[in-house]
């Protein structure tokens, strides 16, 4: 009775012109990718006294759920740094909560979703990301729940753009470092995107996608490759018997890749001037691993510094020769391969300052991960969005 | 200037020394005459004997005798150019026989390229007294591979390339030939890589470069599998199953990726399944190897790709010791220039694979530029 009840408020509500459309609550927005699962959930704290009375028990539940853990089952996490308060979107005010887990969690998640009767709420559940369309028979099947399936990249793009619009909390949400070549003076600085276009756009997840955007809906995928998050992270679990990524990154920050790698000066015995390769520069990545006096000399950590080096370098290289051909000068990294991983964003802004001498910028933003998901709640949300 | 190197003295070397490994190639001078073997010093024949009279040379000296080029005319001479390698590690054993055979007493110039020219020119000097004269790799890399296409040998020819590369049952190894060659995109895959695109035999530029080349390949398979020679590490890549250790795009969409092309074999992310316990537990030695050569080989191939779209070239040579006895990889390599460039591209191979800066070197001490 409660739910037929909610119903026809709706509908009252729809033919009120004065009033803005009201999609009901929970909202949502999911991307479901390679390795983790994104998921954005807007809580609404303008709440009336009348609304409460009449939100129904498993809405209110999940409500209650969601905002008073930031751990959820075993591998569930809610970034509360990130959380987004007092947010306005489509006339309501609430705070945006940031949480993931593992897609391989996936089938538990489903049955959570059944257990509190998501389906019951008649919600338009927004997904994106790979996932959306590899599991959305099972949200069928198992929770009686159909998704609303996104392009991840249009997600992504309108995600982000929103995020760096709206702020971070009255901070910018956009960052760069200065002086990246130098560790001791290298600072993190604040931005903001005004006039983004062109930009150059590098998702580094379990893999990698470059889009060249040249405004909201005007962008191209121009490539991506293979070797991104999924392959550090694959890659240190082989080599160091290391389970997490946090595990890997912990290792990488204690070693020394130029253990492991062959440099410029370890075949010329210094710099290689005719073509302007440094000494220091790498010039076989793991290339003195094929000795064997080498391999017993090294550590664990000094692999996995040089598993993460390796491919933050190739993908610093590749992003650079793509913004030298699309002829773009700002390069923003998003994706969870950067999450707490300072080594790499310093990385990938001195590759970007130095081997373009200065031309292209790296640029940075907080919420890494989490566009997908927040353009998916976006789409959800979009013929009611605020001017 | 032909005149000149005809007089000049033997033996006629050129040496590459990279990262990895020493690449030698030696001119035997067939067209010896009586006199000229009377007037011949004991040690310039002891040389010539031991590099010709054997096909392994101490513990890990090689001739690929399968390359040696027969009746060669260099300088007016008429004789055979032979292919010599052995890792860059054992070049001090080198220097000691360079010392104990006196070569510095032939008086010769020995022209060397690769970046060990200068790393080791001290060596050469202090334990062997003699003096390198240093090319630059890139030079003699094209050099090379200019002269070794246009030689006319009665054996196979220098280039080739793949027919249906993506059909293993009907893939067919095609000869065919350099003419015009210009432009023209070099890679060359050693210890790393790097990538010139040349629009004249005097006029190239190194577009760029990556780390993850041939000694990435051996060395994150020796520390996967155990293996430790390249050999070994190819033997296992090719009884392996690379989809097991990666993640595919039909892992992650369930089918294909439509919305950008890409179909669901295409890897999203290499080593990806790697992360899962249960999934590294399940996957042999052989697989591992498989998948650092499809990755690095595939990561090569991409970034080639790029650079010959942003510099407008359609035709892609591929050398390097990364590509010797592995076919694997060429076909790859063969395969990815055609899938993703909807035909555009074309990849080329050469027989001699490693040794072009080698020769270049040696054609260097016969017609200096």
């Amino acid at each position: 009775m409660l739910l037929l009840f909610c119903s026809i408020r709706c509908t009252v509500l729809l033919l009120k012109p004065s009033w803005k459309q009201h999609y009901s609550f929970p909202w949502f927005g999911m991307d479901i990718g390679g390795t983790l699962v994104k998921l954005v959930y807007f809580e609404p704290v303008d709440i009336t006294a009348e609304e409460e009375q009449e939100e129904v028990e498993n809405l209110k539940s999940i409500r209650r759920y969601l905002t008073s853990n930031v751990a959820y089952g075993k591998t569930g996490v809610r970034d509360v740094h990130l959380e987004l308060r007092n947010l306005t979107m489509c006339g309501r005010t609430g705070n945006l909560h940031f949480i993931r887990f593992p897609t391989q969690a996936m089938p538990r998640f489903i049955q959570m979703g059944r257990d509190k009767n998501f389906s019951s709420l008649h919600t338009t559940l927004c997904a994106t990301g790979g996932g959306a369309y590899k599991f959305e028979n099972d949200f069928r099947m198992m929770a009686d729940l159909e998704l609303l399936k996104l392009d991840e990249l249009d997600c992504l793009i309108r995600g982000l753009l929103f995020v760096d619009r709206v702020g971070f909390n009255g901070h910018p949400e956009c960052y760069y470092f200065q002086n990246p070549s130098d560790t001791q003076s290298c600072v993190k600085k604040p931005c903001t995107l005004d006039n983004p276009f062109p930009m150059l756009l590098v998702n580094i997840g379990s893999g990698v996608s470059i889009l060249a955007v040249y405004s909201e809906n005007n962008y191209k995928r121009v490539t991506g490759t293979s070797l991104g998050g999924g392959t550090f992270l694959g890659l240190c679990c082989l080599l160091t018997g290391c389970e997490t990524f946090e595990e890997a990154l912990e290792m990488a920050s204690k070693g020394d890749s130029t253990n492991v790698d062959k440099l410029v000066k370890d075949i010329y015995g210094g710099d290689y001037e005719r073509f302007g390769l440094q000494g220091s520069a790498v010039a076989s990545s793991f290339g003195h691993m094929m000795s064997k006096e080498k391999r017993d000399s090294i550590s664990k950590e000094d692999l996995a510094r040089a598993t993460l080096v390796t491919i933050t370098n190739n993908i610093g290289s590749i992003a650079r020769m793509c913004a030298v051909n699309e002829k773009i000068e700002r390069v923003v990294f998003v994706g969870n391969f950067l999450r707490i991983n300072t080594v790499s964003t310093k990385l990938l802004a001195y590759a970007m300052d130095y081997w373009s001498k200065g031309q292209l910028r790296a640029l940075f933003l907080e919420h890494e991960g989490y566009f997908g998901a927040v353009g998916a709640l976006m789409e959800l949300l979009k013929t009611t969005e605020d001017p | 200037m032909k005149q000149l190197c005809h007089h000049l003295a033997f033996p006629w070397f050129g040496m590459d020394i990279g990262g990895t490994l020493v690449k030698l190639v030696y001119f035997e001078p067939k067209d010896i005459t009586a006199e000229e073997e009377q007037e011949e010093v004991e040690n310039l024949k002891s040389i010539r004997r031991y590099l010709t009279s054997n096909t392994a040379y101490g513990k890990t000296g090689i001739r690929d005798v399968h390359l040696e080029l027969q009746d060669l005319t260099l300088c007016g001479r008429k004789g055979n150019l032979h292919f010599i390698r052995f890792p860059t590690h054992d070049l001090p054993a080198f220097l000691q026989m360079g010392r104990d055979k006196h070569f510095s007493s032939l008086h010769t110039t020995l022209c060397a390229t690769g970046g060990g020219a200068y790393k080791f020119e001290s060596d050469f000097r202090m334990m062997a007294d003699l003096e390198l004269h240093k090319l630059d790799e890139l030079d003699c890399l094209i050099r090379g591979v200019l002269y070794l296409d246009s030689v006319m040998s009665s054996g196979p020819s220098e280039c080739y390339y793949f027919e249906n590369p993506a059909d293993p049952d009907h893939c067919v190894q095609k000869p065919c030939t350099l003419e015009n060659p210009y432009p023209l995109l070099l890679v060359n895959i050693g210890s790393g890589v790097s990538i010139l695109a040349v629009y004249s035999e005097d006029n190239y530029k190194r577009v760029t470069g990556t780390s993850l080349g041939g000694g990435t390949f051996l060395g994150l398979c020796c520390l996967l599998t155990g293996c430790s020679t390249f050999e070994e590490a190819l033997e296992m890549a090719s009884q392996g199953e690379s989809t097991r250790v990666d993640k595919l795009v039909r892992d992650i969409y369930g089918g294909d990726y439509e919305r950008f092309g890409l179909p669901g074999w295409a890897v999203a992310s290499s080593f990806g399944n790697m992360m899962s316990k249960e999934k590294r537990e399940s996957v042999s030695k052989e697989d591992l190897a498989r998948a650092t050569l499809v990755t690095i080989t595939n990561n090569i191939g991409s970034i080639t790709r790029m650079c010959a779209l942003n510099e407008n070239i359609e035709t892609v040579l591929f050398v390097g010791n990364f590509l010797r006895v592995n076919t694997l990889s060429m076909k790859l390599l063969a395969y990815a220039m055609d899938y993703w460039s909807k035909g555009q591209l074309k990849a080329l191979f050469l027989r001699h694979e490693g040794y072009f800066g080698a020769v270049g070197a040696l054609l260097e001490l016969l017609h200096p530029s």
